[in-house]
């Protein structure tokens, strides 16, 4: 079985064809890579909501994202705990405050306040029971650990200053490096402490929590819940999905991460086509002996798109462990890449459709194909 | 008289070039016959027409007025496709230089052909392209690329594309003048084999002198205007009507 003359044509002719392989790869780089880097970006904004225990969050009405809430009062618990499905619920504080470092210099901070037992909640699954232990303690907080630095922590035991009380870094979390504010987790009573709207409002919480008999019934209770007109309901993954969607729509990550990946792509098309085209182009007397020999001009054509198919994927087998790579060396340096398995197909399904748009855009070379050329 | 019927009529053929004040004419009321299993020759100097006069014969290039008669068919009001595939069908070319694809080897370019071409299977093409190779001579460099051919072996390689398909016709634009003349003898003896053997109706335009002696018949064309000058048959199918012929 001989390969497709499309094939043999770019393997013997390597140098010809590199160009476009190369632009190729590095327009799937591209787009896989920033997506993969707004993804965990966005998954960091949510990670309060996706490591909870809780089916369904409780807000004030129409919140947007989970930083974007406003306080509730504390009593709706009565609200949530009546409701039919629920076996648990809880109160959650999150909200923003002044971390004053003890050598000067100060950054916003954003608390998070839960419940601690094992059975709680909100509580992050990533704390270990020592650490729920300790923060028991009055002004006792976890932060991540690549957000040391920036908060002025030299190690476990540190101390800073947040809205007047000093507040100790009882353990290290990894994972939850904030895209804006560093988490400071802690408990209820300490977010109370510490967090300024909560001092004014004591009664008020952020979020009510709740955890339904069987998570299938989640849909049920959030549909009740949104009768009452002055708070809304989510299930946990909606919620986590609003959050994200919220960053991703109405801020300008979104919006410039599909101008990047616009470009790139562009990019990409123009290089391959051109590499094609000329490719071509030095063979139109051969391809115009054929037309002479009556060989019909969709023949070359189907090859040049061959073409273009080839350079694609080889593009794209060239890019994918760089990807991988690369995704994994800027996870090992702290920020969060996302690379899930229908990323890989989208941005491999789109590169190469723009490497077969770039072979139809070449074919234009074919219209040079006419054998009365080779007539001196 | 001619000693076969004729495969190819042309009659009263007139092309042109330019508009106005630069509108040249470049053939002058050509009527020429073709016979299968001959080799008829056009001479003439550069820029005579000779080219020309192939290109409108062939089917490639429409002439302004006149009419292209091939194994009974008037070539010239056929639609387009109707060309293609009588092209395909009935014809061979050879052009001047070698027009190989640099990076296939002949194996390749000749099985492009058949399989593009015919949709021939690819044991089918493999086996007649061998036997091309073999004709030619070519058995051995079959699988180098056209790179590491010699400009004989390429040029070899374009006549084996050319009567790969055995056509009824086979038009040569100056298939030696990339060739020193022992090659070029190599060129008209095969071309000449394939009238004789198969009774192609071979068609060569050059202006190499050497080659008349292989040529059934010989013609002139100069200015536009064609004569007969010799060959191994009587031209008695030359006519040029507006000189009175």
């Amino acid at each position: 079985m001989r390969l497709p003359y499309s094939l043999i044509l770019i393997g013997r002719e390597r140098g010809r064809y590199l160009p476009a392989i190369l632009a190729v790869a590095f327009c799937a780089q591209l787009n896989i890579l920033q997506w993969g880097v707004l993804l965990g970006t966005l998954s960091v904004l949510s990670t309060p909501v996706d490591r909870s225990r809780a089916d369904v969050w409780v807000a004030s009405r129409d919140v947007l994202s989970i930083e974007l809430g406003s306080p509730i009062p504390a009593v709706w618990q009565s609200r949530v705990a009546s409701q039919p499905e629920v076996v648990q619920s809880e109160i959650y504080l999150f909200g923003f405050s002044y971390w004053h470092k003890r050598r000067g210099g100060a950054e916003v901070c954003c608390v998070v306040g839960s419940r601690l037992d094992e059975q709680a909640l909100g509580a992050l699954a990533d704390l270990t029971p020592d650490m729920r232990k300790r923060l028991t303690e009055p002004g006792a907080v976890v932060v991540d650990a690549s957000e040391m630095d920036r908060l002025g922590i030299a190690s476990v035991g540190g101390s800073a200053e947040v809205f007047g009380h000093r507040v100790s870094v009882v353990g290290l979390l990894h994972g939850f490096k904030s895209v804006g504010s560093p988490y400071v987790f802690c408990s209820l009573r300490t977010a109370r402490m510490i967090l300024p709207m909560f001092q004014e409002k004591p009664h008020d919480t952020m979020y009510l929590l709740a955890r339904c008999r069987d998570p299938k019934q989640a849909d049920e209770l959030v549909e009740r819940l949104q009768q009452y007109p002055d708070m809304s309901a989510f299930k946990r993954d909606d919620f986590s999905q609003r959050t994200r969607l919220y960053w991703l729509t109405q801020t300008n990550a979104g919006i410039g991460m599909g101008c990047t990946a616009g470009l790139a792509l562009l990019v990409g098309l123009v290089v391959t086509s051109q590499t094609l085209y000329a490719a071509t182009a030095a063979s139109l007397r051969e391809y115009a002996v054929l037309r002479a020999l009556g060989i019909a001009r969709w023949r070359m054509g189907a090859m040049v798109l061959a073409q273009s198919f080839w350079v694609g994927l080889f593009g794209i087998a060239l890019a994918m462990p760089v990807v991988f790579t690369l995704g994994a060396a800027a996870n090992f340096a702290g920020a969060r890449v996302l690379l899930p398995p229908w990323l890989f197909a989208g941005g491999n399904a789109t590169t190469m459709v723009m490497a077969l748009l770039s072979g139809l855009a070449a074919l234009r070379s074919l219209r040079l194909v006419e054998p009365i050329t080779l007539l001196r | 008289m001619a000693s076969a019927k004729s495969t190819l009529e042309a009659r009263h053929l007139v092309r042109s070039f330019g508009d106005g004040e630069t509108k040249t004419t470049v053939l002058h009321d050509v009527s020429l016959d073709l016979y299968g299993g001959e080799v008829t020759l056009l001479m003439g100097p550069s820029g005579s027409g000779k080219s020309t006069l192939l290109a409108v014969m062939s089917g490639l290039m429409r002439p302004d007025s006149g009419e292209v008669v091939a194994l009974g068919q008037r070539l010239w009001q056929m639609s387009e496709g109707e060309q293609r595939r009588f092209r395909l069908r009935h014809c061979g070319f050879i052009f001047q230089g070698f027009n190989l694809f640099p990076s296939l080897t002949p194996r390749e370019q000749l099985e492009m052909v058949l399989r593009w071409g015919e949709g021939t299977s690819h044991r089918d093409a493999e086996r007649r392209v061998e036997e091309a190779l073999v004709r030619l001579s070519l058995g051995q460099r079959g699988d180098l690329t056209t790179d590491q051919l010699s400009g004989g072996e390429k040029q070899r390689v374009a006549i084996a594309r050319a009567l790969l398909k055995d056509p009824t016709f086979c038009f040569a634009d100056e298939p030696t003048s990339s060739l020193d003349w022992g090659h070029g003898e190599q060129v008209i003896q095969l071309l000449q084999a394939a009238a004789r053997e198969r009774g192609a109706t071979i068609f060569i335009v050059a202006h190499d002198a050497r080659i008349v002696p292989y040529a059934d018949r010989v013609y002139h064309l100069d200015d536009g205007r064609l004569s007969a000058s010799g060959g191994r048959q009587p031209p008695d199918s030359c006519r040029n009507e507006e000189s009175g012929g």
